[in-house]
């Protein structure tokens, strides 16, 4: 709202596209979770548009004004989601993810058939407060980057191949092939079907985890907004240390009483030590000691194929700007990169063969030099891309700009191992 | 109001003499009526463009299909072209006369058999005869029928008939016959309101209703005279009926609408998009496109469909859709701007699947909104495009509210619209005739430099700018006889304010204020005036119109009344333009000179002078086409040339880069894209058993590098030598030997001599030189450039005959992937600006907490490395050879604003700073 100060606010509105009754609205503001909410006047004409439009045939999906960007979407003609952000550089391409990964979580907590055929308004409303809470965390500050880059937030732990064997060993004693190690929202380790999981819910479930509040076990149904829209299945999670959960994705089978402590000691007692080692990892991402240049203060790395992502803005802690800022920079530099000069990754695969035939320019590497003019002060962004990997990094000032390249470079040849 | 002509004198003679000619007819017989007189408007608007001679031949085998039409005092006319009888009057000479002045929309339609008389002014009377014609044809139809008044003896006796129904067969309700007026109109048009089953006139199957009877025989006829007429009729005959057409009669009543916007394919669009312009015209139709101008206010009272629509443009079924979604524009402009207290600045929707990008422009209680397709114009375009036309359209008619409100304007709107909707969608025809090449650079540079706060500036030699500018200060001091206040002992009614001088399309010379400089510039783009004058089209151009420069109207900020205040005055803009000079003046009344009254069209006297001084520049014109064509400077290389550099690195990663370029230089030399490429991997092979010459050829490249590096000074001052050939290819010694055997056809310098040359080099040319080359290390690894300086308004980049030099297939390419990406940089740069202004609003208070590190601002420098491979690679056993450059840009905000973007080689790592030095030393205006 224009009195307002500095600190950008978002509102997402979700309505019933056919009655264009509102389903629910949330609010951030700087980041936290607002209770200020738009007039209904509003919320009637942002939806009133936008249908009057699809009566004419005419899809409007977005609109800008001088400080803020709305985007519309609407899902199986029967949900309009609207998000109004006046955010700093905030972009059409954050805010459509945005909308995409609600929309994922509204499925994931309701089913796609709850939403596709509306019955009774009242009782959806009902039912979509559970997903407030994975929303809100959306729109929000978050740790995590899986919203915007579609990719599953990682860690690399220490010894990952001891985690992974207990792992696997774990989901065929417990009967299923769906297993995964989560820490604060991030995977540790999870079984090969886990990882084969379709976009939105393998981003959605560790995220949904890390969202909930801490309990020492949980039997959750879902719904697999690309999997398994419309029959829901259970997610079993058990914590084994405090911040480490383990996933389970499992039919009606086994019940959560099967998976009795002694089983759990069975397979996780021989690996305490490195379940332990993962614990502090969440925010760093990256292995105790792992080298990486002074300059470096935040780093992003993607894998466009594998659908996997490591995000840390940990080293080098103690220097400006804060961990908060680091990641808005680093969101604000990803978005920039993708919507204007890489191309998006992975859509369907025709689009990229066609992509490739017309591109015979094919962008490698970017930098940006930010921050006053004077020497010293403000910070510089790279990215470079090299096969499926996609390498982000926030440097300090006194990185030199004829460096940047082959500074991100090296990073991303030291790293290559580990995604 | 665009008076497209060819000169007047017809004359065998070469160019150069009719220039002469007119030179004269204008200097010595300066009282005979110059030939635009006749153009000017009531409102004193003058557009008079005549054709060079050469450009009327090319023109000349044109068959038009569209209709034209051309707008004169009171009346449209409407040459039907579907008649195949018109064919073979089909103009022998291209030319269109408009004048857009029609005080009414509803054009009064007159009879055509005086039209010989009441031919508007506008149509030159040399040609009027040949014009009318056409006219007569295609709306005027001649029928023959038989006719046979024995027969009526048969029949007759029953009363006093008819003859028209009973002889030729046409039906025709005489008004009083069902409406009893007591003055029938004695001249009473003769509508056929029907016709007599299995009379002549239905038999001849080529009468229609609705058709108005003009005259028989050649003899005018009204419902007054026509029985007279048809009673004369001795025997059975075939009589000769002229009817009006009631098809362009209809078409011109009811739908005059819908014919201007069809009519736009004619003159100035069709002048330079040349031929192809209906096909075009088809395409641009069905793209979806729109500008609208709505009015937000609405008269609650007054519900009539449409009225919040003041003006739109064009009408098409693509664009229908677009006009008909209007109220979503309208909502989220009120709306969004009551929620978040921020103006909106653009939507995007999909339409058919395409999306489209539509810009707002607000202005008090109005909404100006211009819509177009994301694939042909991105986002950060639209916008800079609708400020530049909200810009134009407010230096020429004061306001946007003057320029829409006005029924008058409406032609002239719809032409500047369809003007601006080709050059959006169609950018590649606007420069057709150019070379392939040339036109390939506009088309992709259109994009960013059509954004960019400046005029193409053209750095030339000191003595040539002297000249000019002495010439220009002549002009501007107006104290010449005729324009001195002494010589008639009056007030002068005009003070220049400045001029500005085009060459080619490229700013010489300039004595504007960066902000009337640019609004003129402007201006000229939207006219496409720049394009004509590159190519020589233009034999004559005389441009007046009152203006409304912004830089002058601003109310002064300063209470200080002191300092200087803007005269209450108005401003009137001359552009004169002859051959590839364009000369625009700014004048202004009110102030030291008499006040205008009225709206004064162009005084002979300025129009003179102003094309007195750019004769006296003819001279001149050499050496500045010896600035165009000589090397460029700083100096470009071709991507081409780097292409096979990627194998050399490979194969020895300790060599010096140049080594890797000379195969490639070679292979450029021999010619056409891929065969050049595979014989280029040919002639590596066979040199690479010598590594002891290579090796040595890579310690001559660096020495060689310096020593012909230095060729480029004589750039500036003497061209004669063509020295390029060697420069381009950065020939050390050895490779220029190379390039002998290669290219033998050019004439190549030798290279040998360079040594000679360079004793010859004082120090003064040392330093020169390091301004021309831009980049670091010992080759020149710079492709392309643009440098952007706002204070004075101006940038400069690369020539199009600098980048014709450098053909070769990836390179075009790489200059598009250029100026797109720039694109996309400078729309980063802006938002830095918007918060720098912001800053500067606060003002002191809390400037340094105020901006959270949150998002990318503020941006400085920004820079995307780019791959390239040739587009048709046929060897499939090796990967296709890459070539990897820097697109960088960099805003400078201090001391002065300043940008720059800069596209190189991957090779050497360059500072963007450094460069910007070197670029922005020494220019300045």
């Amino acid at each position: 709202m224009g009195e307002e100060g500095t600190a950008g606010t978002v509102h997402l509105l979700c309505l019933a596209a056919s009655s264009g009754v509102p389903l629910f609205c949330r609010s951030s503001r700087g980041g936290a979770p607002a209770r200020q909410q738009l007039p209904f006047s509003v919320i009637g004409s942002l939806n009133g548009v936008h249908m009057f439009g699809q009566n004419l045939e005419v899809q409007l999906s977005s609109a800008r004004t001088e400080d803020t960007t709305v985007v519309w979407k609407s899902f199986h003609d029967s949900i309009t989601l609207i998000v109004l952000s006046s955010e700093e550089g905030t972009s059409e391409l954050r805010l459509e993810r945005l909308l995409q990964v609600v929309f994922g979580a509204m499925v994931l907590l309701v089913g796609l058939e709850e939403l596709t055929n509306i019955r009774n308004v009242e009782r959806l409303k009902k039912e979509l407060r559970a997903s407030y809470r994975l929303i809100d965390s959306f729109l929000g500050d978050s740790e995590l980057i899986g919203d915007l880059t579609q990719c599953v937030d990682c860690v690399v732990p220490p010894e990952g191949s001891l985690l992974q064997e207990a792992l696997s060993g774990f989901a065929e004693a417990a009967g299923t092939a769906f297993g995964s190690l989560v820490v604060s929202g991030r995977v540790v380790a999870a079984t090969e079907s886990w990882w084969r999981l379709g976009t939105p819910e393998a981003v959605l479930l560790p995220w949904l985890v890390g969202s909930l509040p801490p309990q020492a076990a949980r039997d959750y149904p879902v719904y697999l907004p690309h999997g398994s829209p419309t029959v829901p299945h259970r997610l079993l999670t058990l914590t084994l240390l405090p911040g480490l959960e383990l996933c389970l994705l499992c039919g009606p089978r086994p019940p959560l009483s099967q998976l009795d402590p002694q089983l759990l000691d069975r397979w996780w007692q021989p690996v305490l030590d490195p379940l332990r080692a993962c614990v502090p990892l969440g925010p760093r991402a990256l292995p105790a000691g792992f080298p990486l240049h002074m300059d470096i203060l935040g780093l992003l790395l993607l894998h466009l194929e594998l659908k996997r992502c490591l995000f840390t803005v940990e080293p080098s802690g103690d220097q400006e700007p804060s961990p908060e800022q680091r990641r808005r920079l680093l969101r604000s530099f990803y978005t920039l990169v993708t919507a204007t000069h890489f191309p998006p990754e992975l859509g369907s695969p025709e689009e990229k063969v066609e992509d490739a035939a017309q591109r015979a320019q094919v962008p490698r590497a970017c930098y940006l030099v930010s921050g006053p003019e004077e020497p010293g002060a403000g910070w510089r962004l790279v990215a470079l891309q090299l096969g499926p990997r996609r390498l982000l990094l926030l440097l300090s000032s006194q990185s030199p700009t004829h460096g940047l390249r082959s500074l991100a470079t090296h990073t991303l040849h030291a790293l290559t191992p580990l995604l | 109001m665009y008076q497209v002509g060819r000169s007047s004198i017809p004359k065998p003679a070469p160019r150069n003499l009719e220039d002469l000619d007119s030179v004269q007819r204008v200097l010595l017989h300066s009282d005979v009526e110059p030939e635009w007189l006749d153009s000017v408007q009531k409102n004193g608007e003058l557009f008079y463009l005549e054709l060079s001679e050469g450009e009327e031949e090319s023109l000349l085998p044109e068959t038009p299909t569209v209709n034209h039409v051309r707008f004169s005092e009171n009346e449209i006319i409407i040459e039907e072209d579907d008649y195949k009888e018109g064919k073979k009057y089909e103009p022998k000479l291209k030319r269109f006369t408009k004048i857009l002045k029609s005080k009414s929309l509803l054009p009064k339609r007159y009879n055509k058999k005086n039209s010989n008389d009441s031919e508007p002014v506008s149509i030159l009377k040399h040609q009027s005869n040949q014009k009318t014609g056409v006219v007569v044809q295609q709306r005027y139809k001649d029928v023959n029928i038989y006719v046979n008044p024995k027969k009526l003896t048969v029949t007759k006796a029953k009363e006093q008939l008819k003859l028209l129904e009973v002889l030729v067969g046409i039906i025709h309700q005489t008004k009083w016959s069902w409406k009893k007026t007591g003055k029938q109109g004695s001249r009473e048009r003769l509508v056929v309101h029907g016709l007599l089953p299995g009379g002549s006139a239905m038999k001849s199957g080529q009468i229609l209703i609705g058709d108005v009877l003009v005259a028989v025989n050649d003899v005018d006829v009204t419902s007054e005279n026509i029985e007279r007429v048809l009673s004369c009729i001795p025997g059975p005959m075939q009589v000769k009926l002229t009817f009006e057409n009631a098809y362009a009669v209809k078409k011109e009543t009811t739908q005059p609408k819908q014919k201007k916007a069809q009519s736009n394919t004619s003159d100035l669009v069709k002048l330079i998009w040349g031929e192809e312009v209906e096909g075009i015209q088809q395409n641009i139709l069905n793209t979806p496109h729109i500008v609208m101008y709505l009015t937000l206010q609405l008269d609650s009272e007054a519900s009539k469909e449409e009225q919040e629509i003041l003006y739109h443009c064009p009408i098409s079924d693509a664009s229908q859709k677009l006009k008909s979604v209007r109220g979503i524009f309208l909502t989220l402009c009120d709306m969004l701007e009551n929620v978040t207290g921020t103006q909106v600045t653009s939507s995007s929707l999909l339409l058919n699947g395409k999306q489209i990008h539509v810009a707002y422009w607000k202005e008090c209680d109005k909404l100006l909104l211009i819509g177009l397709p994301a694939e042909e114009v991105p986002l950060p375009q639209l916008r800079s495009m609708i400020k530049d036309v909200a810009q134009t359209l407010t230096f020429m008619y004061g306001s946007l509210d003057s320029a829409f409100c006005q029924v008058e304007n409406v032609p002239r709107l719809d032409h500047f619209f369809n003007l601006f909707f080709q050059r959006a969608l169609q950018p590649a025809k606007l420069h057709a005739s150019a070379s392939l090449n040339a036109q390939q650079y506009d088309a992709s540079s259109a994009v960013l430099l059509d954004s960019l706060p400046g005029v193409r500036w053209l750095t030339l030699p000191r003595e040539i700018k002297m000249k000019l500018d002495t010439a220009l200060s002549d002009l501007e001091s107006a104290d010449f006889a005729e324009l001195s206040e002494d010589y008639y002992d009056m007030r002068r009614l005009y003070t220049i304010l400045g001029s500005s001088l085009f060459y080619k399309g490229y700013l010489i010379c300039s004595h504007l204020p960066k902000d009337d400089l640019i609004d003129i510039a402007v201006y000229c783009r939207h006219h496409c005036l720049l394009p004509l004058a590159a190519k020589q089209r233009i034999g004559q151009l005389v441009i007046w119109r009152e203006v409304f420069p912004r830089h002058h109207l601003q109310p002064s900020t300063d209470p200080n009344t002191e300092v200087f205040q803007e005269p209450e005055g108005r401003y009137f803009l001359l552009i004169v333009g002859l051959k590839h000079y364009m000369l625009c003046v700014l004048l202004e009344a009110g102030g030291c000179a008499s006040k205008a009254i009225g709206t004064p069209g162009p005084d002979c006297i300025y129009v003179d002078q102003v094309k007195t001084t750019l004769h006296q520049l003819e001279g001149i014109d050499c050496r500045i086409n010896e600035r165009l064509t000589s090397s460029p400077s700083p100096c470009l290389s071709c991507a081409d040339w780097f292409l096979t550099g990627s194998h050399e690195k490979l194969d020895s990663l300790t060599a010096s880069p140049i080594l890797s370029r000379l195969p490639g230089t070679s292979k450029v030399a021999t010619s056409p894209t891929c065969r050049r490429i595979l014989f280029g991997d040919y002639s590596l092979k066979t040199r690479k058993p010598s590594p002891s010459r290579s090796s040595g050829g890579s310690d001559n490249g660096c020495e060689g590098g310096e020593g012909v590096g230095l060729s480029p000074h004589t750039a500036p001052d003497a061209v004669q030598r063509p020295q390029r050939e060697s420069r381009g290819s950065d020939g050390p010694e050895e490779s220029g030997a190379l390039l002998k055997v290669t290219k033998k056809k050019s004439a190549l310098p030798n290279p040998f001599h360079l040594g000679n040359l360079k004793k010859d080099f004082s120090e003064k040319e040392l330093e020169i030189y390091n301004t021309m080359k831009l980049t670091s290390g010992p080759e020149n690894t710079l492709f392309h450039y643009v440098a952007l300086e706002t204070v004075q308004g101006i940038f400069i980049t690369p020539t199009h005959e600098e980048v014709a030099q450098l053909s070769g297939s990836i390179h075009p390419q790489l200059i598009k992937n250029f100026h797109q990406c720039c694109l996309s940089i400078r729309a980063i740069f802006q938002q830095t600006l918007v918060e720098e202004k912001k800053k500067a609003l606060d003002g002191g208070d809390h400037s340094a907490s105020t901006n959270p590190i949150s998002s990318l601002n503020p941006v400085k420098e920004h820079g995307v490395l780019f791959e390239c491979s040739p587009e048709k690679w046929t060897d499939q056993r090796k990967a296709p050879p890459v070539m990897a450059y820097w697109v960088v840009g960099r805003l400078f905000l201090r001391p002065k604003l300043q940008e720059l973007y800069v596209c190189f080689h991957d090779s050497v790592t360059e500072i963007a700073i450094e460069m910007a030095f070197k670029l922005f030393f020494g220019l300045t205006l």
